[in-house]
């Protein structure tokens, strides 16, 4: 098997793995599964970097091991493992059944979408580049689907995963600050909604996002 | 491009009065040192902002960082107008906050929290005019909501709590739709452009955009329109904007929608420029017709029935955010100009009617508009103000908004879009009406008993003054150079030598000589 199938192949796995996060019953269960969805990610980094010989490939895996292997993983348990609103339940709007059915028609039509680019360079990573949009997509939908507001943040967090992978497979040689500066982001983004979140828990004891309503019109 | 180090210290100033204050402890004895550190802060941008537009209308586009930032007119118009609203909400949130503080609204961390993330905000928003290199520009404008968030969350209640958590999700989230684009963009100009370091600069994509692939560019800019659109209040991405903008404490929501919104469209508008060099202006256009036409049709009518001031304010921002996305729609150098010119002019009055609605809960307490009557008696000066606020935002002559709406009309119309600009008149006229219910029934109308007469402090009315004479200025007679800023920042969109004088429809038409004269090349 060459390396660009092998990195296909990954990419496949972290539609699972996003699934496993969406799916997971407790956000601090999520945030086990995102970091070893992150660690997938950072295969399919190697996998490139070994392909194309990009050396900036290699330092973006690094990087995201360790932000988010590590460090948005733990702050997320950290933040996240305080609260509980035994009221809201799982806080799914869809069962996980119906979830899977909507990430196979987003696949799909992610697929039909990239077949559509005749970029040379992402010729042979195709399904990956499809599998990325479809996993931003995944993400979006899963801040739609979540009333539990800790759950929408893994939404973001998918979602910025999908566009850290079709960085890397479009533009491969892009500068190491460049995913410096997003990974950073992707940080202080989990950080200042966790604060957020703690302040909603704390001054109105929910974490439904239904009851967040007293702001209308 | 000249190396100059302007650009950096804009930006150095406010990151530095934000460490600065953060490093002071929060104790009600230090509030007193904050507010001359913020003070000094603000003085001291605004005379680095003067200098680097000043030269930058000179004809020197100045760079720094290798390239990184770069500010040409357009970049200049936004600076400009960070710097003027940055100094005037500073200097009316002296006041504001103070009063706060006094009447236990806020804590001494509070306080410290509130200029720390103001300077912050200031910050990112430089950041986001100022840079070159496209991911920057995507790491500011998501920057802009973190800086922001705990400002709009400081009263630290329900209603602000809950308007800071679906801000940021939705900023965040609209924002991610900005990295896809940006992502995108900048792989399509890495495979194009043999230097992959390059194409990462705004300036290098623009220069070789013929290259660019054409589906690519087009699938760009939707998820750059989503995603910036979000950020800059268009409909349907909205509905952050007006929890955000009435929960925010009063200066704050005039930095939102005087400026934070105009830098989500500054995005909007580079990408704009790309996108028509690569595949034509027909398909940019028609996107950003839609979007501008939706957001005024919904906004007007949500302007219309809001009871609460502020919603009803920031449902006018909505209003004129659209507007300027159907200029830019409507396109050539006349809809170009209008659109700018319509965002500098909105941001004076927009800022001015803010302040003013900060005015009113310090005399009320409320926002609600069936209990906040008769300003103009117990509060004659910010009641006058407030005035001339609600009919520049409806559109009066003599005041700003007029000049640049009836710019905008005339560009739909010398565009061709007949039907678009005749629906956007009758729109207007809701507008007018929902501004008329704010000058009827709460600047005029009788005071309840309860609320004494007295105006707010002069630190609060001062700056809300100097507004007033802005929107006053701009309405009467647009000032030369100001004008000459926007008609470069047009050309640097349309790419034109010359753009279509900006102007009053009164005011003395230029010599045909000079105006038929190329513009001075730029270095």
């Amino acid at each position: 098997m060459s390396g660009l199938q092998l990195a296909n192949g990954l990419a496949g796995l972290l539609i699972v793995t996003s699934l496993l996060v969406i799916t997971a019953k407790r956000p601090t269960t999520s945030a086990f599964f995102y970091a070893l969805q992150s660690l997938v990610l950072v295969g399919i980094f190697v996998t490139l970097a070994g392909v194309t010989g990009s050396h900036e490939l290699y330092l973006w895996a690094g990087t995201s091991v360790v932000t988010k292997v590590l460090l948005v993983p733990i702050l997320m348990t950290r933040l996240f493992g305080r609260l509980d609103d035994p009221k809201l339940g799982t806080g799914e709007r869809i069962s996980p059944a119906v979830s899977v059915l909507m990430a196979a028609v987003v696949l799909a039509l992610c697929f039909a979408v990239v077949s559509g680019v005749s970029l040379p360079a992402v010729a042979a990573t195709k399904p990956a580049l499809a599998v990325s949009l479809a996993h931003f997509f995944l993400g979006l939908a899963a801040i739609v689907t979540q009333r539990n507001i800790l759950k929408q943040v893994f939404g973001y967090c998918l979602m910025e995963n999908g566009s850290h992978l079709t960085l890397a497979l479009m533009a491969a040689k892009a500068p190491e600050l460049v995913e410096v500066g997003i990974a950073t982001d992707a940080i202080f983004a989990v950080v200042i909604l966790g604060v957020l979140g703690t302040q909603i828990h704390r001054t109105l004891g929910t974490l439904d996002a239904d009851q967040l309503t007293s702001l209308k019109g | 491009m000249v190396p100059s180090v302007l650009p950096l210290l804009a930006l150095a100033v406010p990151l530095v009065a934000a460490i600065g204050i953060a490093l002071l402890p929060a104790r009600d004895g230090t509030t007193r040192r904050t507010e001359t550190l913020h003070l000094g802060a603000i003085a001291a941008l605004s005379a680095v902002v003067l200098a680097l537009v000043v030269e930058v209308a000179r004809g020197t586009d100045v760079s720094a960082l290798g390239g990184w930032l770069y500010v040409d007119p357009l970049a200049a118009v936004f600076v400009a107008l960070i710097g003027l609203i940055g100094l005037l909400t500073g200097l009316y949130a002296w006041g504001y906050v103070r009063h706060d503080l006094e009447h236990g609204e806020i804590g001494p961390r509070g306080h410290k929290i509130f200029h720390v993330f103001f300077h912050l905000f200031l910050f990112t928003m430089l950041l986001v005019v100022t840079s070159n290199n496209i991911v920057m520009m995507w790491v500011a404008v998501e920057a802009t909501t973190l800086g922001s968030a705990f400002l709009v969350g400081l009263y630290g209640k329900r209603p602000s709590l809950e308007a800071a958590w679906k801000y940021v999700i939705i900023g965040t989230v609209g924002v991610a739709f900005g990295l896809y684009g940006t992502v995108l963009t900048y792989a399509d100009g890495a495979s194009v452009l043999a230097d992959h370091e390059g194409a990462i600069l705004w300036t290098n994509l623009a220069a070789h955009a013929s290259a660019l692939d054409p589906m690519l560019v087009k699938i760009a800019f939707v998820f750059v329109l989503i995603g910036f659109g979000t950020k800059a209040g268009l409909f349907p991405m909205h509905a952050w904007l007006p929890d955000a903008h009435s929960e925010a404490p009063s200066p704050v929501s005039a930095l939102l929608s005087a400026v934070l919104l105009k830098c989500a469209l500054f995005v909007v508008i580079r990408y704009l420029i790309l996108t028509t060099r690569a595949v034509g202006a027909d398909f940019p256009q028609i996107l950003l017709m839609i979007l501008g036409f939706a957001s005024v049709a919904v906004a007007s009518f949500l302007l219309y029935v809001q009871k609460d001031l502020k919603r009803k304010l920031a449902y006018s921002s909505v209003e004129h955010i659209g507007l300027i996305a159907l200029a830019l729609g409507f396109g050539g150098p006349l809809g170009i100009g209008a659109a700018i010119l319509h965002a500098v002019n909105h941001s004076l009055a927009k800022a001015l009617i803010f302040c003013g609605s900060g005015n009113v809960l310090m005399k009320y307490g409320t926002r609600d508009l069936g209990e906040v009557k008769g300003l103009l008696r117990v509060a004659p000066a910010s009641g006058v103000m407030m005035m001339i606020g609600s009919l520049a935002l409806a559109g009066f002559p003599p005041f700003n908004l007029f000049v640049s709406e009836f710019l905008i009309l005339g560009a739909g119309i010398a565009s061709g879009h007949w039907v678009v600009t005749g629906l956007v008149v009758l729109l207007l006229t809701v507008t007018v009406a929902a501004f008329v219910q704010i000058v009827s029934g709460s600047v005029l109308g009788k005071a309840p008993e309860r609320i004494g007469v007295g105006d707010v402090g002069w630190r609060a009315l001062a700056p809300m003054g100097v507004l007033v004479a802005l929107v006053v200025v701009m309405g009467v007679a647009v000032p030369r150079p100001v004008a000459r800023l926007i008609e470069d920042a047009t050309a640097v969109v349309v790419g034109a030598d010359r753009a279509t004088p900006i102007a009053a429809p009164w005011q003395k038409a230029e010599p045909i000589a000079r105006l038929a004269a190329p513009a001075a090349p730029r270095s």
